[in-house]
């Protein structure tokens, strides 16, 4: 299994991309997470990579000390992520957002040759720029290559059922015009007994446990 | 073209950056100007994703000097314009900004602050207070509001616009790398659905007929030919400064009635100490925290209020100090004890302010 996570700026892609490792892992699978956020470096998951592979996880990331000097516009992709697919296992990926993220895509080698690879859209609908169904199908299109969306709607500690399925509603409609599959609904693990397995629209929700909140830069 | 960005209000999930864009643009800008530097750029990058769907332009500047300057000649023009930077770019733009104290240009900057001194790191710090309320060859002729969430963000950068043109002052709005980055919700709404009206902007150059003879001459003018002259034009500004001082000044106190000990924060810390007092509530101890939204002018009377009453006051901020001497300056001759905790880059979290409060008693 290979997984993408691109999407708009905060729209839950590492938080999401992350969960996915964890819950492949937890399945007994080989899993690989590969931090390939070129666009903000600094802004990534290297806070909580040693507490993931203490997990379990094969990490690809930048450790803090290992970017010291790079400076502020330190982005170099390192040998093994450009070779993180011939990795053994599952590959879940990290990207960097918007379109100029989605291109890093292109600098894995094999990217393009990778029947398994999948590239998931992650959207909140909460965030401005995909908040209603004609903006997430322009936002997608922009992207480039897709195979499936995933609903992250939620408005941080103020999330609540209602807009979680409001978010469902708009994705599902949204990929029905781009003919793409929605993947799920992720929603926070607290959501658990009130949502159930399925959302409104009858898509699998995933549930997340938050990491990100403990990447205090 | 789309008609208004934000209809009525909506809550949203952004970032501080996002929030930013969104306000200026809801509060009807005319124009950003700007030169990328992190921790602010997501300003610039929404605002030229939106302000094309609102007909409103964005001038990339070859520098943050350059950056500065046009938007100082943006507002001549009467254009509502601001720019956003941070760090070293707030550095190039004190001498603009400082022009525009002299002339009296309303403009309107946001700076995220980063670590310093010079490019240090992109992320975090408190240690533009100085540069940003005093920075420049000059006394300090700025409205400084620092902010502490999203909301304040959004907020601020609307009033800050009204209170650049309302007084002609220079208006800043200080947040930092935290707030910039950090994603929470708040509510974005247009304006005037709320009844903020936005002060109306209009020309300081090339206006219609004479100068002498069918008006009086605008007189913008930064350079000046002798001491008595520039003495008598320097007082005025500050004259006029310190008479709308008291309609400017704003800050928010917590539980400060009882306290024995008051927190002293601004900005983004000021979140760590309203829980940490929220916490020593909890445990039974009589804390309070004060809190200037307005590093310039600063709350003065407000601040002395609450020192009158408190046993001991602590001072946290992400600098060495430079909270601390507003402090010091606004409670000279008050003789409560001070201590402090100052962490110049990095973040304080409730729980030092929490173990410091307790050691103190």
């Amino acid at each position: 299994m290979v997984e993408a996570y691109i999407g708009e700026y905060a729209s839950g892609k590492s938080e999401n991309a992350v969960n996915r490792a964890l819950d492949l892992l937890e399945r007994g699978r080989t899993v690989t997470l590969v931090d390939l956020d070129i666009v903000e470096p600094f802004y990534t998951l290297r806070p909580i990579k040693k507490e993931l592979e203490a997990k379990g996880l094969s990490v690809i990331a930048w450790e803090t000390g290992d970017t010291v000097g790079l400076g502020e516009a330190g982005n170099l992709l390192r040998g093994d992520m450009l070779w993180a697919l011939r990795r053994e296992g599952d590959i879940v990926l990290d990207i960097g957002y918007g379109v100029e993220g989605s291109k890093t895509l292109n600098l894995l080698h094999g990217a393009h040759q990778d029947p398994e690879l999948r590239i998931i859209a992650v959207i909140n609908i909460s965030r401005p720029m995909t908040s209603s169904v004609q903006d997430v199908v322009d936002y997608v299109r922009d992207l480039g290559p897709v195979h499936a969306i995933l609903n992250n709607t939620h408005l941080g500690e103020e999330t609540d059922e209602q807009i979680i399925q409001e978010g469902a509603k708009v994705v599902a409609e949204a990929a029905k015009i781009l003919g793409l599959p929605v993947e799920a609904t992720a929603a926070d693990e607290k959501f658990r007994p009130t949502l159930g397995e399925t959302d409104a629209m009858g898509h699998p929700v995933r549930y997340l446990h938050r990491l990100m909140p403990k990447t205090f830069w | 073209m789309a008609d208004k960005p934000i209809q009525g209000e909506k809550r949203m999930f952004v970032t501080g950056n996002e929030a930013v864009a969104y306000a200026a643009l809801a509060a009807n800008v005319d124009i950003m100007y700007g030169y990328p530097i992190t921790p602010q750029n997501e300003i610039m990058h929404y605002f030229t994703r939106l302000a094309p769907k609102f007909d409103k332009p964005f001038l990339q500047t070859e520098d943050e000097i350059s950056a500065g300057f046009t938007t100082v000649g943006g507002v001549m023009s009467g254009k509502r314009s601001f720019t956003a930077t941070a760090g070293p770019g707030n550095t190039l733009m004190q001498e603009s900004m400082s022009m525009a104290e002299m002339m009296r240009i309303p403009t309107v900057v946001v700076i995220m602050q980063r670590g310093g001194p010079s490019t240090a790191t992109v992320i975090y710090s408190q240690q533009e207070v100085t540069m940003t309320c005093y920075g420049a060859n000059g006394e300090g002729i700025r409205v400084v509001y620092s902010t502490c969430n999203h909301q304040e963000l959004y907020d601020y950068t609307i009033k800050s616009f009204n209170t650049a043109w309302k007084y002609r002052i220079p208006t800043f709005v200080l947040g930092d790398g935290y707030q910039a980055k950090m994603r929470e919700s708040l509510t974005m709404y247009d304006p005037e659905a709320r009844g903020i009206k936005m002060v109306d902007t209009y020309p300081l150059v090339g206006l219609p007929g004479s100068p002498g003879v069918d008006r009086d001459p605008a007189h913008l003018r930064n350079t000046y030919n002798t001491e008595e002259e520039l003495y008598e034009v320097v007082s005025n500004l500050v004259k006029d400064y310190e008479a709308v001082a008291p309609e400017i000044v704003e800050s928010e106190s917590f539980d400060c009635d009882d306290a024995e000990v008051v927190v002293l924060a601004h900005g983004v810390v000021s979140r760590a100490a309203v829980e940490a007092v929220r916490e020593l509530r909890k445990a039974g101890i009589k804390a309070g925290h004060f809190r200037p939204i307005t590093l310039r002018p600063f709350p003065d009377k407000e601040l002395k209020a609450v020192a009158n009453q408190a046993k001991k006051l602590l001072v946290v901020e992400s600098a060495q100090g430079q909270f601390a001497k507003l402090v010091h300056h606004s409670l000279y001759g008050d003789s409560t004890p001070m201590e402090y905790i100052f962490k110049p880059g990095l973040g304080i979290t409730s729980d030092e302010i929490i173990n410091k409060v307790k050691a103190m008693l």
